[in-house]
């Protein structure tokens, strides 16, 4: 999954809001229990990812990565998990083997943590193909140059060194005889991560980055999409906080499964949806 | 039948057999709850007699009937009813729980209730005792249902001469009314290590016993609050710190229980001389041991162990 700037109003924002908007929607996640909210979150996470142009990517990476962590929360915590009252299956219970209880209550938490874990990767891979990485790593220089600096090479250099993986692997393909092991592409291509290592701190030097001074810092007027984002993530952080300080979002598993809040539960998520996907609505001014 | 419905089969029998199916499956009857606190001087609530419900656990039953907060994944009772465990007073307080009168051994989401079980929850003091492997506030358990839905043979140990008199007959009396056929020995007769053992007479007979020598070494090593003199003619009731809280004389008399590793427990029906273990016998009843940790007797009036300052009654 990688970043490419498309014509959207995400993409427009500057990175340090679309940054703030993404965190904002993943700490939706992270302080809700309610599954309404969690769905809400999930499908803006979804909905906006559609609305950047990245829906296929974050679709993608959402099934391939949250589902199977969806799936592992909601089978393992059943036979883990010894809360519940209600009993819907037993298991084992012979000879040293101790009698499993699977309760209901123990389904339905995997299943809301499951759920969570999945909008918390729809975001996290709504972040990685919308939000510039150089931009969100020019945002921390001044703070940590060299850290920045490291962060932006390394991230650089990973790249490289999968296409010079490749090609070696290509090379070796086409030789005769039976195919060499894969350790020998391993061992080229680490023996190889060092040569560049090398020369780009050499050439860091030369260009005067041992100096370290912080850059100056870059003003930029305030887009439409600035606002609008920066707006939506105070918005969503307003919501998911307060739902859970007021106890409109609340949701309890043991010992018996109880959702707190009713209709007021609906219209946070319904409220969370609306403030996350508004700014999407501007399409003004959002090509390069 | 072809390969794959003989394997079919095999699965669906070896299913069935190893206790595996859809529901909680067939509950258990005549089970009691009882939630106290500072070693039962305070009843807080309580359940049954009654049915409970198939694969029930000791924690669930609790969660049915309280307000229960947990720790460690569930498995660890923090606070029952907002009464949560932690220090009070600058002493280490929590929740503690015995079935049948003996403490539990195992976490209670791990423990399965059997028909029976007299379930027992008490937040107390653990300063001066951490353990209190046996007391006696479940009687006539664990004579009747045992523990863990195993009942253990009962044997009376009376001293050398009084097996079918006085005080040791009107033990084995006083159980086989409760439905308990008890087998007669003298103290200190070796009979295995299997037996729920009741030791009947004076204390200075008694207090050789393995399980004597623990209530001598005091309420760290037995989980009883007394402490005898060396003749045996006085008995010091302590309270919750340890401490002497109340002397008795002679005539006075005992109920406790203890246990040696992990045998069965031990009761003590005994007294500061012949009189006190006389009264000790007639306060073997479940009414006036219901709920406590040990009982003293003084002029046939029952002192519950550890001495506790009154809160409120019960």
């Amino acid at each position: 999954m990688t970043y490419r700037r498309r014509a959207s109003p995400l993409h427009a924002a500057r990175a340090s809001v679309a940054l703030a908007w993404c965190a904002a929607l993943g700490a939706a996640a992270l302080v809700s229990w309610h599954p309404l909210v969690l769905a809400a979150v999930l499908l803006t996470a979804l909905a906006a990812a559609a609305a950047a142009g990245v829906g296929r990517e974050v679709g993608r990476f959402t099934l391939l990565v949250g589902v199977p962590i969806a799936v592992l929360f909601m089978l393992v915590n059943p036979l883990i998990s010894r809360e519940g009252l209600t009993v819907v299956a037993r298991l084992g219970g012979v000879g040293p083997v101790p009698q499993l209880d699977v309760t209901a209550e123990a389904i339905a938490y995997g299943a809301v943590t499951g759920l969570r874990a999945l909008a918390i990767v729809a975001c996290s891979a709504l972040y990685f193909s919308a939000v510039d990485p150089d931009a969100v790593l020019r945002l921390f220089r001044r703070f940590g140059f060299r850290s920045a600096l490291t962060a932006s090479l390394t991230t650089r250099l990973v790249g490289v060194l999968a296409a010079d993986a490749r090609r070696l692997a290509e090379g070796q393909r086409c030789r005769p005889g039976p195919p060499a092991s894969r350790l020998a592409i391993v061992r080229a291509v680490t023996a190889s991560a060092l040569d560049r290592a090398g020369d780009v701190a050499a050439a860091l030097e030369l260009r005067g980055y041992g100096r370290a001074a912080p850059p100056a810092r870059a003003r930029a007027p305030w887009s439409r999409h600035d606002l609008a984002f920066a707006l939506s993530a105070a918005a969503v952080a307003a919501l998911a906080a307060g739902a859970q300080a007021g106890g409109l979002a609340g949701f309890d598993a043991y010992p018996r499964v109880a959702l707190q809040g009713g209709a007021g539960a609906a219209a946070v998520a319904a409220a969370l949806a609306l403030a996350g996907l508004a700014p999407f609505l501007d399409r003004r001014g959002i090509a390069r | 039948m072809s390969r794959l419905r003989l394997l079919a089969l095999l699965a669906a029998l070896a299913v069935a057999l190893s206790g595996c199916g859809l529901g909680g499956g067939q509950g258990d009857d005549d089970v009691s709850l009882l939630v106290t606190r500072d070693f039962g001087a305070r009843t807080l609530g309580s359940f049954g007699p009654g049915p409970v419900e198939g694969s029930e656990t000791i924690m669930r039953l609790l969660q049915r009937n309280f307000e229960v907060e947990t720790r460690y994944g569930g498995g660890f009772v923090q606070a029952v009813d907002g009464i949560a465990g932690g220090r009070e007073d600058g002493r280490p307080v929590d929740w503690f729980y015995y079935v049948n009168g003996v403490e539990a051994d195992r976490g209670s989401a791990s423990s399965p209730v059997h028909g029976g079980d007299r379930i027992w929850w008490d937040f107390r003091d653990w300063g001066t005792a951490p353990r209190v492997p046996a007391v006696v506030g479940a009687y006539p358990e664990p004579f009747v249902h045992g523990l863990n839905g195993k009942r253990w043979t009962t044997r009376v140990e009376c001293v050398p001469g009084q097996e079918d008199l006085g005080p040791c007959g009107d033990v084995a009396r006083r159980l086989g009314d409760a439905g308990v056929v008890a087998a007669k020995s003298l103290v200190a007769t070796e009979g295995g290590d299997e037996n729920l053992r009741v030791l009947v007479g004076p204390w200075q007979d008694l207090r050789f016993d393995r399980a004597g020598r623990l209530i001598d070494d005091g309420p760290q090593a037995s989980g009883v609050f007394v402490r005898f003199s060396d003749d045996g003619t006085e008995l010091q009731l302590l309270d919750a710190r340890g401490e002497v809280a109340r002397t008795l004389g002679p005539g006075s008399g005992l109920i406790a229980a203890t246990r040696w590793e992990d045998q069965p427990p031990t009761w003590f029906v005994t007294g500061t001389d012949q009189e006190g273990v006389k009264a000790a016998v007639r306060a073997l009843e479940e009414g006036a041991l219901g709920g406590r940790y040990a009982l003293a007797v003084a002029d046939d009036v029952g002192i519950p162990l550890p001495v506790v300052e009154d809160r409120g009654g019960r």
